[in-house]
């Protein structure tokens, strides 16, 4: 199941990451978080999972995909001029970044050795709404501030005149 | 069939992060598109959930770390919302969502 979810996460990410047009690549998006709700569900996580499919597959990639169809840009455009030094400089820090990174992971002794999992406890609305609502009250309430300023500020940013 | 690949460890769910991670990043960078720069800050986002939940379940999976996401994807939505208005508004302006056209704060 843990290879299955994985590699429907990386080959959503890879989807995105090649493809010309810009709403198959925010379809791939989708397939991507998907995977990654199935790796929280696997992670005993059931809340998670929701949360991953309602907010980002429902909310964000949504948004993402109107805002393509609105401003009709499709396809991206062509290079104005080629950018040799930036484009190869990225190209290096990647692979640098990426198997060096993984080499890292794969030796870390801390990460070999937690192999074996704890007994499970299986995470629950209940537990996450007396955990929000007791220890992080002030943070949950400026949560909901944050998103109010947030949706302010979209609109006074898209709005010709206010 | 290997237990690791049925259930996964810890070290697979970093990997799989860090994976994510790189791609994601490798969006930003090699991407010109202003929209696809800002999935490429979405899949780098899930990487830090992805191992953020992953450290907590074989912490004894600890409640706090699900409240943690819970805000994460607050400010997720957040930026979400602002990201894509900062883009449409630059799309009326200079009618492109080319990074590389919109190097200039002057017209």
């Amino acid at each position: 199941m843990f290879l299955i979810f994985a590699l429907i996460t990386l080959v959503g990410a890879l989807m995105t990451f090649s493809m010309r047009n810009l709403v198959m690549a925010g379809l791939s998006l989708v397939l991507c978080f998907i995977g990654v709700a199935g790796l929280f569900l696997l992670l005993a996580n059931p809340v998670a999972a929701a949360l991953q499919m309602v907010v980002y597959s429902g909310a964000i990639v949504v948004l993402v995909l109107f805002v393509i169809m609105l401003l009709a840009s499709h396809e991206e455009e062509e290079p104005k001029r080629s950018r040799p030094i930036q484009r190869w400089g990225s190209v290096a820090a990647i692979i640098a970044l990426g198997p060096g990174a993984v080499l890292l992971v794969k030796s870390s002794p801390f990460l070999a050795s937690s192999q074996v999992a704890p007994p499970m406890e299986v995470m629950t609305l209940h537990r996450l709404g007396g955990l929000l609502f007791k220890e992080h009250l002030v943070a949950f309430e400026i949560a909901g501030l944050l998103l109010l300023a947030a949706m302010i500020a979209a609109v006074s940013l898209v709005k010709r005149e206010l | 069939m290997n237990p690791v690949l049925l259930h996964g460890n810890l070290q697979a769910y970093i990997l799989v992060a860090l994976l994510l991670f790189v791609i994601g990043l490798a969006t930003v960078l090699l991407r010109r598109s202003l929209l696809m720069q800002f999935m490429g800050v979405e899949l780098m986002l899930n990487a830090a959930n992805v191992a953020l939940l992953a450290f907590a379940r074989f912490r004894g999976g600890e409640a706090q770390a699900t409240a943690f996401y819970l805000f994460i994807i607050a400010v997720a939505a957040c930026e979400a919302a602002v990201g894509l208005a900062i883009v449409v508004a630059l799309y009326r302006h200079r009618k492109t969502t080319d990074s590389d056209r919109a190097d200039t704060l002057r017209q």
